[in-house]
């Protein structure tokens, strides 16, 4: 029923192709939410509705669970400790200023690797002779665990900001670098030659078509890949450091400190979260015409 | 000596690797502004052909002449009109048709804004300059494929399919729109479809194509009997219907003595 319902619903907005001829009419609005209907409808609000009661229903079991003593909060500490501990190492441990150091490293680190892959994914994907070239060193590093290249990394650089720098550049850019490649072997082969038909000379073709084509999907694997980047951040910042988010959860750690390394914790999730929201609003902003 | 003619296939032959598109050899002379119909089973080497004027392809044997001048690399000159992916969706209306006249450093400023005006009016997208291509019916965003390549200022327009992924109505209301651009913008035309109607009710001349690859079976001028207006009347009218069944059965022989071979 409901599903007959959705789809009969589905048909009777207007169509997007007529949307600039007809005359604005009050477009029928569908309130209903279908929260279990395959490909249903779902208001903003009870989408948020729905996100914030299960976030909530976590965090509550969560806090249950260790009051209730069915676990040892040694080992899991409980919301509330954690905001406490957060808010204490805000105050008392330079947390801020922590999170503030890691977060310039991950973003020095991912503009290094964001500046070496967009020319080269674009190259890659553009020039046969270039990805034959590159590929199959670029898939063998890809695949090699970065905490594994740890040791002779410090071989190399020492055990500076070289070395986090390189640890967490090492981990985005060879991704990055064939989500390059694959977002322009995408735009479509019609681009290219409206382009040439025009008159373009290659190099106006690549940079007024073919990368203006390709730009909202690589500003998303730029989203998406600044997250990963953030996912070698212990790594780096376990490596001889004194300061940032690694260091903090690494040396709470060693006290089985755990409620501090929980705080360190929510703190990357926190980071992570807001700068995605931040990106996904510029990426709606700068598309406006998907 | 007679004058070369205007755009001449000279013995043209096309493969991919082992596999034959276009049958050698395939001749063809067209006439300055003729507006001509590729017409023939879909997969068959027509569009190749086409794409070979356009110069995105290069024959493997022969040569393709404008004015006399083997066609090299693609060039303003030759314009394309694809099915889809036809507009640049990060540009309006406007700044699509502007993009034809990007590369032109023989324009002033001034005179580019005159002819995005003239050919915006000419396609009838005047009021939606400013709409970006996802806001604009799949006809319009045809129109505006036309504009750019005429203002782009090309003196052939290929058109590979254009029309196919319209509704019934849309097509026939553009098939109209575009003998009328012809006829006031005149441009030779290479127009390539698998529509026995379209063929028809656009054509000054159809060239029937067989299944790959591409021979020529039929070059039939039609344009002593149905004339330069193309009206929707003229779609309903007798002379309109026995030519259509005249070439449909050019079409039915060619696809069905193929299938015996």
């Amino acid at each position: 029923m409901t599903t007959t319902k959705a789809i009969l619903s589905g048909a009777s907005r207007a169509p997007a192709e007529n949307a600039a001829t007809m005359p604005r009419s009050q477009p029928r609005k569908d309130t209903r939410n279908q929260f279990f209907t395959f490909r249903g409808t779902l208001s903003k609000r009870a989408q948020i509705l729905t996100a914030a009661f299960t976030s909530l229903f976590v965090l509550g079991l969560w806090e249950l669970s260790t009051r209730l003593g069915w676990i040892n909060a040694t080992f899991l500490p409980p919301p509330s400790v954690t905001i406490e501990t957060l808010w204490n190492m805000i105050l008392h441990k330079n947390l801020l200023w922590h999170a503030g150091v890691s977060t310039l490293r991950i973003w020095v680190a991912f503009s290094i690797a964001v500046v070496m892959a967009i020319p080269i994914g674009i190259a890659m994907s553009s020039f046969r002779g270039v990805g034959a070239a590159l590929e199959p060193i670029v898939d063998f590093i890809r695949y090699l665990p970065v905490p594994a290249l740890v040791p002779l990394t410090i071989i190399w650089f020492g055990v500076g900001e070289t070395t986090k720098i390189f640890l967490l550049w090492l981990g985005t850019f060879f991704q990055l670098v064939l989500l390059v490649a694959d977002d322009m072997r995408r735009v479509p082969q019609e681009y290219v030659e409206i382009s040439y038909t025009v008159g373009a000379r290659p190099p106006q073709m690549l940079s007024d078509v073919a990368f203006r084509a390709m730009l909202p999907s690589l500003f998303d694997n730029l989203r998406i890949t600044l997250g990963w980047c953030w996912t070698y951040l212990i790594i780096a910042e376990i490596v001889a450091a004194n300061n940032g988010l690694g260091f903090v959860i690494w040396a709470a750690r060693r006290y089985m400190n755990t409620s501090e390394v929980m705080a360190g914790v929510v703190t990357i999730g926190l980071i992570g979260l807001v700068t995605d929201q931040i990106l996904r609003l510029v990426h709606k902003r700068l598309f406006r015409y998907l | 000596m007679a004058p070369a003619p205007y755009l001449e296939f000279d013995g043209v032959a096309k493969y991919f690797g082992d596999l034959e598109v276009v049958a050698p050899f395939f001749n063809l002379n067209i006439k300055r502004n003729e507006f001509v119909v590729f017409l023939g089973p879909s997969g068959s080497g027509k569009t190749t052909l086409m794409r070979m004027v356009g110069g995105l392809e290069t024959p493997s044997y022969g040569e393709i002449r404008l004015h006399g001048q083997p066609i090299g690399a693609p060039d303003r000159e030759r314009g394309m009109v694809f099915q889809s992916y036809s507009s640049f969706p990060w540009l309006t209306v406007a700044e699509n048709v502007a993009y034809g006249m990007k590369y032109r450093l023989d324009l002033t400023p001034e005179r580019k804004k005159a002819r995005l005006d003239h050919y915006l009016e000419l396609v009838g997208l005047t009021d939606f300059a400013d709409f970006y291509p996802n806001k604009v019916s799949g006809g319009m965003r045809q129109r505006i494929a036309i504009a750019r390549t005429l203002a782009a200022g090309s003196e052939v327009l290929l058109m590979d399919e254009p029309f196919g992924a319209l509704d019934a109505q849309r097509r026939e209301g553009l098939q109209i729109e575009l003998r009328r651009i012809h006829r006031q913008d005149a441009k030779t035309i290479i127009f390539v479809t698998h529509d026995v109607d379209e063929a028809v009710f656009l054509a000054d001349r159809i060239i029937v194509f067989s299944k790959r690859p591409a021979r020529m079976l039929q070059d039939i001028d039609i344009s002593a009997e149905l004339g330069p207006d193309r009206t929707l009347e003229l779609r309903d009218s007798e002379t309109f219907f026995k030519l259509r069944t005249r070439i449909l059965k050019f079409v039915r022989e060619a696809t069905g003595a193929e299938e015996k071979v």
